[in-house]
């Protein structure tokens, strides 16, 4: 079952996570793993901007040339001349880079708002709609990976081992669609018109979560698979455990070192969907700002946006990084990545 | 003659069906269905998915219809089976893709190593650090909306994963005891790379592959959803899905092509779990 996340782990920036090499000094690591990630963020934005504003030929012109955007020819002539336009390819992009390091975003071509303004106004949507799906996707995967464990009947157990892998065959606008349409249009239990209230929030967060704890569930089934039939678990319940103790106190601590190095994972995935979810659900937030952003050709909102997930991105990856060496000891001792921790 | 031979064919298959588990030779039997879909469309349904018919608007799935009709008395099964080509079939371009450009840098980077590896591997972690669906957004901005370039943004979000795992497949090999020894009895590189390291490496890459394609198809189908995709009347699934968004007493125009995405993916990643475990 493992073999899905294991295949997960090769899409993670930066490698497996845990893959310090024997006999470094824990610092000399993280300091190189820092290093790169910085090279990595500066790289990625370089990419995007070539993807963003080179491709599409001169689409600052030419959204600044639609009459509709009410700007005066001097506005136009200044904004020009803040990205560059004129210039060759090589030097915008050496002045939006120099400005992302400073952290400055640009402006937008259609609102007129900075893109750090904008960014800042949508983003605690994005976190409380992000946040409350990953505690979802949390509690969806343990539920899940307890349930093929111990609920009764074999037939159950094995509908839920089959729970992760129909939930990555589902696409989240569809689980989304068919939330709305099942508990806002004939059970009306949230209105689908106040999109940010607590109730559609948390339906929102069940579309986002369904698909994200998918590769979790597995991961922690594998584990527990394999941590069930240790022999410590055997003495533990003839001391009178009960399962749900046992299951509490010693099975789920050494599945958390394969859960934390695939959060990075979740996150990257959080992100890409929130863009879609949003979008059902007709909420404001970061996905919505990059859809409006796409729609109207506003480059340097795209732009920040993109810019914004991978430093996050890059960050939660680089965090599990750091941390994975610390909470398992078999890793610095071995100095094995992870594929021997998630198979171990 | 012929007719001694013909029977052998069948048996041969009958052999091959044997022991492999109900479910997926269920998976088969949709994945040829919708590959039928996409190749000939015309011999599943009379009705065209793009001529209006206003006399039938919005029927409610039945003999005659069964996926019912749209706001426009399209048959919906009709505009499913036209869709599976630009829904389908894309996700086998953007795989082709993710495939040749991934498996190309993650060869040259294990076999040649060095400063190659170095700078290729730069490249994955850069390719790698933007989250999937977002690359796959700003690739088919880039492009222009149209459902082939939708195929091309999810192939180059691919990229990256196809050319890690070919890297680390073809460093395991490179460094096995049996390609030492084919160099030591005077193999060229060239040899070893066809000889050895494809033959050996190709398995995993080409598993990861099936189980990208489930995965293509939901990312097709989220950027027509969005519209990011060929604009109507084209009917990619994720498009109709869409379409069907606007019409809440009409549940099926969502059911009917939502039904046909998850059973696809299902089957497909069903297969490639298979294939895992058998190979």
């Amino acid at each position: 079952m493992t073999d899905v996340a294991v295949l997960a782990t090769d899409q993670l920036p930066g490698g497996a996570p845990g893959s310090w090499p024997r006999g470094r000094p824990y610092f000399v690591y993280a300091l190189q793993r820092l290093a790169q990630a910085v090279v990595v963020i500066v790289l990625a934005y370089a990419l995007s901007f070539v993807l963003i504003t080179v491709l599409p030929g001169n689409a600052i012109a030419t959204v600044l040339g639609n009459p509709q955007t009410g700007l005066s020819p001097a506005q136009i002539k200044n904004v020009e001349s803040y990205y560059g336009v004129s210039k060759p390819v090589i030097v915008q992009l050496w002045l939006s880079l120099s400005r992302f390091v400073r952290g400055q975003l640009g402006v937008s071509l259609v609102t007129h708002q900075t893109v750090t303004s904008l960014i800042a106004g949508a983003l605690p949507y994005t976190l409380k709609l992000a946040g409350t799906a990953l505690v979802v996707a949390l509690v969806l995967a343990a539920v899940i990976a307890y349930g093929t464990q111990y609920l009764p009947g074999k037939w159950a157990r094995s509908v839920l081992r089959a729970a992760p892998s129909l939930f990555l065959s589902v696409p989240n606008f569809v689980i989304g669609l068919l939330l709305i349409h099942e508990f806002s249009f004939q059970l009306h239990i949230f209105d689908v018109l106040d999109p940010n209230n607590p109730v559609g929030t948390f339906f929102a967060a069940l579309a986002l979560a369904i698909p994200i704890c998918a590769p979790l569930a597995e991961v922690l089934i594998a584990n527990l698979d394999h941590e069930s039939r240790q022999e410590y678990v055997l003495v533990a319940r003839s001391r009178g455990l009960t399962q749900a103790k046992l299951f509490a106190r010693h099975l789920v601590k050494p599945s958390m070192l394969p859960a934390v190095t695939i959060a990075a994972l979740i996150v990257g995935e959080l992100m890409g969907g929130a863009v879609i979810t949003e979008e059902v659900f007709g909420r404001n937030g970061i996905g919505s700002v990059m859809y409006q952003a796409v729609s109207t050709q506003d480059t340097p909102v795209l732009q920040g946006v993109v810019a914004l997930a991978t430093v996050v991105f890059v960050v939660v990856n680089l965090l599990a990084d750091l941390v994975a060496p610390l909470l398992d000891p078999r890793v610095r001792l071995s100095g094995g990545g992870r594929r021997e921790v998630a198979a171990a | 003659m012929s007719i001694a031979i013909a029977p052998q064919p069948a048996r041969r298959l009958s052999a091959a069906v044997r022991g492999v588990p109900a479910s997926v030779l269920l998976s088969f039997v949709v994945v040829i269905i919708v590959v039928l879909w996409s190749v000939v469309p015309g011999l599943f349904t009379s009705y065209s998915a793009v001529v209006a018919n206003p006399a039938a608007k919005f029927l409610a799935p039945s003999a005659q219809h069964w996926f019912g009709t749209d706001s426009l008395g399209r048959d919906e099964y009709a505009r499913i089976v036209h869709g599976a080509g630009p829904s389908v079939g894309t996700a086998l371009v953007a795989v082709g893709i993710g495939l040749f450009a991934g498996g190309l840098i993650g060869l040259a980077a294990g076999f040649i190593g060095g400063w190659v590896d170095a700078v290729l591997g730069r490249l994955v972690d850069t390719l790698l650090a933007i989250p999937g669906f977002l690359l796959a957004v700003v690739v088919v901005t880039g492009l222009g909306f149209d459902t082939l370039n939708a195929a091309i943004a999810t192939g180059v979000s691919s990229v990256a994963i196809f050319a890690r795992l070919m890297r680390a497949e073809v460093m395991k090999i490179r460094h096995s005891v049996f390609v030492e020894s084919s160099y030591l009895q005077g193999g060229f590189r060239g040899y070893v790379l066809f000889r050895h390291v494809l033959p050996n490496a190709y398995r995993s890459v080409l598993a990861l592959a099936v189980l990208q394609l489930g995965s293509a198809i939901i990312v097709i189908a989220a950027l027509a959803f969005l519209g990011y995709g060929s604009p109507p009347p084209a009917s990619d699934w994720g498009l109709l899905v869409a379409d069907g968004q606007a019409y809440a007493t009409a549940p099926w125009l969502i059911y009917g092509p939502a039904i046909v995405i998850v059973l696809t993916v299902l089957s497909i990643n069903r297969i490639s779990r298979w294939l895992r475990k058998t190979s």
